[in-house]
């Protein structure tokens, strides 16, 4: 297993680059005027990666259950652990059986569009743009909700100093995708969610087909312009916040949220999530500049009733896996280059308790898709088990892979940032292939 | 009240070496960008004429200087009084009224006045709440068969209108306050909220903390949203186990185990719900075998019985009394009253408060607000609820029904009461809140413009009585206590001289009002 070297803590990586010259093309010169000053001196990558992808990281808040997304059907512990609320193999009679990924591995039906298996994730999968990682998740063993998707969000476990998001570095650290882009990256949320924190020229929209200050249009330039001048005189990390939105108030003006058509008759769930990734299909196909955005779903904390096969787990699998087969129909198999990723911070107890429900586990599953993934599997480093010797602390999947190692190798082919070692500090990745 | 400077080092703070995370902020000249496209706008009057005083910034050379958890702004060089400032933290917005009664009282005489709410008369909110949403006085047996939506609505447009309009202000800043702290969400419990918000949080929001922790261990609704009344003793759930250790009391650094939670899970197990909403304990749930928890032993019972239930209070009496509990309360405290970066002197201090008068609410409040302390505490970003009741005093509109700005908070602003899912309560967090400026700016315009006689009206006649430099005189004491920025003051006077001076043009300048970054903080 991949273990931290905190005395090698990729520091010595860091140090290396920021002795190194910061690269001045002419484009990254051009660009750099739109770069705070406080930026570290880390590489540029010199081709401009026009051609990079746009990510969009969705994070299953609540500790999202592994074993019931993609359960292990062929592991026997996996039905002995799991009296009430396990998957039905493939191969049963049961008309809520699973659908088979590969020999091993199976969706449930809320995972499939229902029984015919022709919905939700599993046309991306078939077509090998959807990779299933298992067993996978964070080495720092917190089983605290707070603390564990911080440490996931920042990148980095148990670091009070470092406040910055992965993705906010990433950000950060590379030239805007359009050097004019007034809004670079936005959270779907109501607060900037922790992975984007440090990111320029980010916000989060609730609600991007709504952002107006309203009012009668005749003063609003000049209503605009107060604050604008009002503000210019406030502090971080308000400063920029509010020059930024006056900015984007002007953008998403420009852009018909109302009248989308998708593609591929593609069909978003009415749902937060639904609705989430239909706005940020508009704006990635409205080309404003949008080279991130952080997308939530919570309902993942199924302490009891959980249901997999037709209650509150069924129902939130299913909207995970409708709103993001949507998206895979509507953008990426349009041809767009955008990667998705879907993490959560923990899994849970390979046993369910007395309420048919599980407790705060460990190892997990997370997802990668788009046309630059090596999809189609479900990779692992190597399957650890189910019996009670086999699991951390007798209870949960173990972690074989850091989710670190997953994104590092995203940041790098498909964001073309080289600049992991400011990405995730301390972290020196492991590559598994997971890109094209 | 004598002006106090805020660079005096008056604070016991002062006296210790700043955290890394405690260093003033810096001036915002970072993001050179945007600021050159600020310089793009035309200037309103002489809005850039004043510098502001600021603490003299360290250099900052860490990774990312302007990004730091809970930023340390300081505050506005208008904001020269301490009085004043106490007013800010005490209440949901420094209104004419709020600030005229603070300066009757005094310094000592306002905190006194507030602390003991029970003794300032609200029975105009009293009867204004008992009238318009009736069902929050009913039991849980009675709101079982109520329209769940018409009781959300009711605990929502309730708790606004309390927060904006109350005359007990700190009182209800304590009740927000623990109402984060034992978060729960209205869809997952239902109806058994009105009975948790009004017979645990309101009733100790400024009683004894180990009342009120008991309290919420007793409140069916916490027992159902952590589903403790899930858990048994052939397999114990430890969510509530998980959570009364890491959110309520001893805090996530709070020296317990994850051993400690799966113990602590078998020692509550038995802590159920029945019927609609009554707390029990069934004994026939109850693990009667041995536990230890952080030290704690417990020995097994022969028999399961009703007294099984006392091995649950004996670790509730254990976490209260815990070090780390006070401290960690005082921590959370000092956070929400006075500062995001509360030193460790500070921590200490009011931790051996909790100690010495056994986790008296009261004594702390008191204890962090010290003038001193408040002289030279940084500001705090109002979150969208507080910036809403902070509109609704400065408005003072016309009520006929609340639906308008509970919609805004549930639709716009970001803060939908009791609907935040996880049990760590809305973040209390400036980056977490700083970018969703535009909604506010969205909502400023609907609140000043309002003028239905079936809603809510805002009543202009007073701003437009005189000049428009009287209608800014007016706006300052109304919505900023009489001490709004000289930048902004002189950008509303330059707005409002910009047209007509009718109906409209003072709406606009109420909304801009709203809008302005100084109404933004407290």
């Amino acid at each position: 297993m991949n273990e931290q070297h905190p005395d090698d803590c990729g520091c010595q990586e860091y140090n290396e680059l920021s002795r190194r010259q910061f690269i001045t093309t002419s484009a990254v010169g051009a660009s750099a005027a739109f770069f705070p000053a406080w930026l570290p001196r880390v590489v540029m990558s010199k081709a401009f990666a026009s051609d990079r992808d746009i990510i969009v990281s969705v994070f299953m808040r609540g500790g999202a259950d592994g074993l019931s997304l993609v359960a292990p059907f062929a592991d026997a512990n996996y039905y002995t652990s799991r009296s009430t609320i396990a998957i039905p193999r493939p191969d049963s009679t049961a008309a809520t059986k699973g659908i088979a990924l590969d020999n091993f591995f199976m969706f449930p039906q809320a995972m499939t569009g229902g029984a015919a298996g022709t919905g939700g994730l599993m046309p991306a999968f078939q077509l090998q743009d959807l990779l299933v990682v298992h067993a996978t998740g964070q080495l720092n063993n917190s089983r605290s909700h707070f603390d564990a998707q911080r440490y996931m969000e920042v990148g980095k476990p148990v670091d009070p100093t470092l406040v910055t998001g992965w993705l906010g570095r990433h950000l950060a650290s590379i030239p805007p995708l359009k050097p004019d882009a007034p809004l670079r990256a936005l959270g779907v949320s109501n607060g900037l969610q922790k992975t984007l924190v440090g990111a320029p020229k980010t916000l989060p929209i609730a609600d991007p087909t709504n952002y107006s200050v309203g009012g009668a249009a005749a003063t609003q330039p000049q209503r605009l312009a107060f604050m604008q001048s009002d503000y210019a005189a406030s502090e971080e990390p308000l400063h920029s916040a509010a020059l930024d939105a006056t900015n984007t108030v002007t953008l998403l003006k420009t852009v018909n949220f109302a009248g989308y058509k998708t593609a591929n008759n593609a069909v978003y769930p009415n749902s937060s999530f639904g609705r989430a990734l239909r706005s940020v299909a508009v704006l990635i196909k409205s080309d404003v500049g949008i080279e991130a955005a952080q997308v939530d779903i919570g309902g993942w904390d199924t302490h009891s009733g959980q249901d997999p096969l037709a209650g509150s787990m069924f129902r939130t699998m299913q909207d995970f896996s409708n709103s993001l087969g949507a998206f895979y129909a509507d953008v990426i198999a349009m041809g767009y280059n955008v990667t998705v990723v879907a993490v959560s911070e923990f899994g849970r107890n390979v046993r369910e308790n007395g309420s048919a429900g599980t407790d705060h586990g460990r190892g997990t599953v997370m997802f990668a898709m788009g046309k630059g993934i090596n999809g189609g599997r479900v990779i692992m480093k190597s399957w650890p088990g189910l019996a009670r010797e086999q699991l951390e602390s007798g209870q949960d999947l173990k972690v074989t892979i850091d989710y670190r190692d997953i994104l590092a190798e995203i940041v790098q082919r498909r964001l073309a940032n080289p600049n992991l070692g400011f990405v995730f500090p301390s972290w020196t990745p492991t590559t598994f292939g997971v890109t094209r | 009240m004598a002006p106090t400077s805020p660079s005096t080092p008056a604070s016991p703070a002062t006296s210790d070496a700043p955290t890394n995370a405690e260093r003033p902020s810096r001036r915002s000249f970072v993001f050179l960008g945007a600021l050159a496209a600020a310089a793009l706008v035309p200037k309103a009057g002489k809005a850039q004429g004043k510098t502001r005083k600021r603490p003299v910034a360290e250099p900052v050379d860490s990774e990312f200087p302007t990004v730091r958890q809970n930023e340390s702004v300081a505050a506005f060089s208008e904001w020269e009084t301490t009085l004043g400032r106490l007013v800010r933290r005490a209440s949901y917005g420094a209104t004419a009224a709020e600030v005229a009664k603070a300066n009757q009282l005094g310094f000592q005489g306002y905190i006194n006045y507030q602390l003991n709410y029970t003794r300032i008369d609200d029975s105009a909110v009293d009867t204004a709440v008992a009238q318009r949403w009736p069902l929050l006085s009913q039991t849980s047996d009675a709101l079982f068969s109520a329209d769940s939506n018409t009781v959300r609505a009711q605990l929502q447009e309730s708790t606004i209108y309390r927060a904006a309009f109350s005359q007990r202000q700190l009182y209800e800043r304590m009740v927000e306050f623990w109402s984060d702290h034992f978060n729960q969400d209205y869809d997952k419990v239902g109806y058994l909220l009105v009975a948790d918000q009004r017979d645990v949080i309101r009733k100790h929001a400024l009683g004894k903390f180990p009342n009120l922790l008991k309290a919420s261990a007793h409140s069916a609704s916490m027992m159902v949203y952590l589903d403790q009344t899930a858990s048994t003793n052939k397999a114990p759930n430890q969510n509530y186990a998980r959570e009364i250790m890491e959110l309520h009391t001893l805090g996530v650094d709070g020296g317990y185990t994850q051993d400690d939670v799966a113990e602590l899970s078998r020692v509550l197990t038995g802590w159920r719900v029945q019927g609609r909403g009554q707390f029990f304990f069934d004994p026939t749930k109850h693990d009667i075998g041995a536990k230890t928890v952080m030290g704690v032993t417990i020995p097994a019972s022969p028999s399961q019985t009703v007294d099984g239930i006392n091995e649950g209070e004996k670790m509730l009496d254990f976490l209260v009394n815990h070090p780390n509990t006070m401290r960690f309360i005082a921590t959370k405290m000092l956070k929400w009253l006075l500062t995001p970066n509360p030193t460790e002197t500070q921590i200490a201090a009011i931790a051996s408060v909790y100690k010495a008068t056994g986790g008296d609410i009261k004594a702390m409040v008191r204890a962090i607000l010290n003038d001193a302390w408040l002289a030279a505490a940084p500001m705090k970003l109002k979150r969208p609820f507080h910036f809403l009741a902070s509109s609704l005093r400065s408005t003072a509109p016309t009520i006929v029904s609340m639906a308008t700005f509970n919609s805004q908070l549930n639709n716009n602003l970001g803060q939908s009461l009791f609907a935040w899912d996880t049990p760590d309560g809305y973040p209390d967090k400036i980056e977490y809140w700083a970018g969703n400026i535009v909604p506010r700016w969205n909502y400023a315009t609907v609140v000043s413009a309002l003028n239905s006689q079936t809603t809510a009206a805002v009543d202009t006649t007073a701003y437009r009585a005189g000049s428009p430099d009287a209608a800014v005189d007016l706006i300052d004491q109304n919505f900023f206590g009489g001490e709004m920025p000289l930048v902004t003051r002189n950008a509303l006077l330059a707005y409002v001289k910009a047209g007509t001076f009718n109906d409209t043009r003072v709406r606009e300048a109420i909304g801009l009002a709203i809008s302005a970054n100084a109404f933004q903080w407290y």
